[in-house]
């Protein structure tokens, strides 16, 4: 066995919608190991939000297991729940989700202040990983001065700041034009090539492509986990 | 995250809607404006009524009669003479004209016994008190109160220089400087004898204060001049008197309890306004946690735990309502100096008034803000992030 990052176990998580239970997953298996570049694709309704949500440690299971990190998260209170994610998951969102009224700085700043870092250290980790994304210059604009593009590497930067076992992007070229977003795509997978693990969440086969490992989902069942190059 | 990192959240956020933060903050900036400046209102007429009253001083008695020959100086030498009394003096209020040269205008001519200067100490400007040899001589010497003076145009080399009283020459010798609570406004004082001059008619006494040894023996004091007074005019420990004995310490206490229930009255009115300011800045507050609910969202898959989320709120709403207090406060104060200086009283800024505006606010903050910052928190992560 390798080292084990996710693990979903006879997954099912079922939503009340009104007074009718819809199950989004139903009995879903899925391992993902260390340093793999995965894409999870599949239309909308498919799952694949639902499985994002379990395996960024926001929501929980209705039945089966997830193991992230080595920790199941069915039995988690919400405080321990948050410790993990805050850990475990680096997130990407599409609309890049930057905090109003802060600079790229503090923005990426942000998640180690949650994990009760000093200030100043916070500021030294934040600042190099701004640099090291090409946005030295740009530390102190805030997220109506800085483009989409630019927007998307601060949120990576964000994502990736703490170190975590995980970075979930969630369509994160979604919001961007095809140029800028298949540079995002290229740094996603040069951050694979040092060894992170990448988990893209997208119904874009194209996008999906890039990834040597592609899991599709369909009304919450994994329709073929394919790897090697599309 | 630390309280401070949180705090300074909140502050960026207040910067950041400068003009919202400020309107949310009206209610509560009027409230602490209005009670700072309605405690400084009450203090500063209680101040000036109790001055007024203080001025003869808590262990005297007035004996005083609307009838001009209901008092006599025999009654006045006779309550001198009770074990109690320190100080006895008399006033005989008169109307009358003063003069100098062309102008001539009227005034209350007020005659005092020998005591008086001594015992209500006016501040004087100019000069000085009438003195014992003005009284060994029964000499036609005038003081001047303030405003009289300023009525004829009196300056410092009018001193020892005659003026005229009813058209009879006196020589100035003090003009006092009158303040609030001496009621030397619009009076000049002159000897009992030379007012006896002045009115052949009558000088009659319109009042005698006889002041008790200590403070103590007021009571007493009050039971024994009644009754010597009563003794005097043949009357019945039940029967009308034509005169009035008034305890200073008994009128100070009256007017302490309307103002205490006028301050209390007025604190209710204050902290109605506060508490519709606690509202407004909840109102907005639970419109702010739904406007960032994504945000929110974002703050919790980034590590957030609830208690970060209830902090950032929650440290909104008190800086908010805190700092409400503190411009109210600065306005209040503001607006009692300039009542101070129209209802001429001393301004002075109250520890326990600024204790009072910022700890309400405070309160108020915390009070109205816990539920929009609780409702924050308990957001779940998945539908903030989902929430358009």
């Amino acid at each position: 066995m390798g080292d084990e990052v996710v693990r979903l176990d006879k997954v099912r998580r079922d939503y009340l919608v009104g007074d009718q239970i819809t199950t989004a997953l139903d009995s879903v298996d899925l391992v993902i190991e260390r340093g793999e570049f995965v894409a999870i694709v599949g239309p909308s309704g498919s799952g694949k939000s639902t499985m994002m949500n379990l395996i960024g440690c926001l929501d929980r299971p209705s039945a089966g297991t997830v193991m992230i990190a080595g920790d199941a998260t069915n039995s988690l209170t919400d405080n321990q729940l948050t410790s993990l994610r805050s850990k475990a998951i680096g997130f990407v969102f599409q609309q890049f989700q930057l905090l109003p009224n802060t600079t790229a700085l503090e923005n990426v700043m942000a998640p180690l202040l949650y994990q009760g870092i000093s200030p100043k250290q916070a500021k030294k980790s934040a600042t190099d990983m701004l640099v090291k994304l090409g946005l030295g210059e740009r530390l102190n604009f805030d997220r109506n001065r800085l483009s989409g593009g630019q927007q998307q590497r601060v949120a990576i930067a964000r994502a990736l700041v703490t170190g975590p076992d995980i970075v979930l992007a969630d369509e994160p070229t979604g919001a961007l034009d095809s140029k800028t977003g298949a540079a995002v795509i290229d740094l996603l997978k040069e951050l694979n090539k040092e060894g992170r693990t990448i988990i893209l969440i997208t119904h874009d086969l194209d996008i999906a492509a890039s990834a040597p490992r592609r899991v599709f989902l369909r009304d919450g069942l994994i329709e073929r986990d394919e790897r090697g190059a599309a | 995250m630390r309280l401070l990192g949180t705090a300074s959240l909140a502050l960026n956020r207040i910067w950041a809607t400068k003009i919202r933060s400020l309107l949310t903050m009206l209610g509560v900036v009027i409230g602490v404006a209005a009670i700072v400046a309605l405690t400084s209102i009450v203090d500063g007429a209680s101040q000036g009524i109790n001055k007024s009253l203080a001025t003869l001083g808590t262990n005297q008695l007035n004996v005083t009669s609307m009838f001009p020959d209901a008092l006599s100086e025999l009654d006045a030498r006779a309550l001198a003479e009770l074990d109690e009394v320190s100080v006895m003096f008399v006033q005989s209020v008169n109307e009358g004209t003063i003069a100098t040269g062309d102008t001539r205008v009227n005034a209350r001519l007020v005659g005092v016994s020998s005591q008086y200067f001594e015992a209500v100490k006016p501040d004087i400007a100019i000069g000085s008190y009438l003195s014992s040899s003005s009284y060994a001589a029964s000499a036609k010497d005038v003081v001047f109160g303030g405003d009289a003076a300023g009525d004829l145009g009196l300056t410092k080399d009018m001193l020892g220089k005659t003026v005229k009283l009813n058209g009879q020459d006196f020589r100035l010798v003090g003009i006092l400087d009158d303040q609030v609570g001496f009621g030397t406004s619009g009076r000049v004082y002159v000897t009992l004898d030379a007012a006896r001059k002045l009115f052949s008619q009558y000088p009659y006494v319109s009042s005698i204060v006889v002041q008790a040894k200590t403070p103590e023996q007021v009571d007493a004091l009050q039971f024994s001049a009644d009754a010597l007074l009563r003794e005097r005019y043949g009357l019945t420990a039940e029967a009308e008197t034509r005169y009035t004995i008034t305890n200073q310490a008994n009128l100070i206490a009256a007017v302490g309890s309307i103002t205490d229930t006028l301050g209390l009255l007025l604190t209710g009115i204050a902290a109605i306004s506060l508490i519709v300011g606690g509202i407004g800045i909840m109102n907005i507050m639970l419109v702010s946690v739904r406007e960032r609910t994504r945000e929110i969202g974002v703050r919790r898959a980034i590590g957030a735990k609830q208690s970060n989320i209830l902090t950032q709120f929650l440290i909104e709403a008190i800086v908010l309502s805190l700092a409400g207090g503190v411009i109210g406060l600065i306005l209040g104060e503001i607006a009692a100096f300039a009542l101070a200086i129209i209802g001429d009283w001393v301004f002075a800024i109250r520890l326990d008034t600024v204790m009072l505006a910022l700890g309400f606010s405070l309160l108020v903050g915390v009070v109205f803000g816990v539920w929009p910052a609780r409702t924050a928190a308990k957001l779940e992560p998945i539908d903030a992030l989902r929430f358009e």
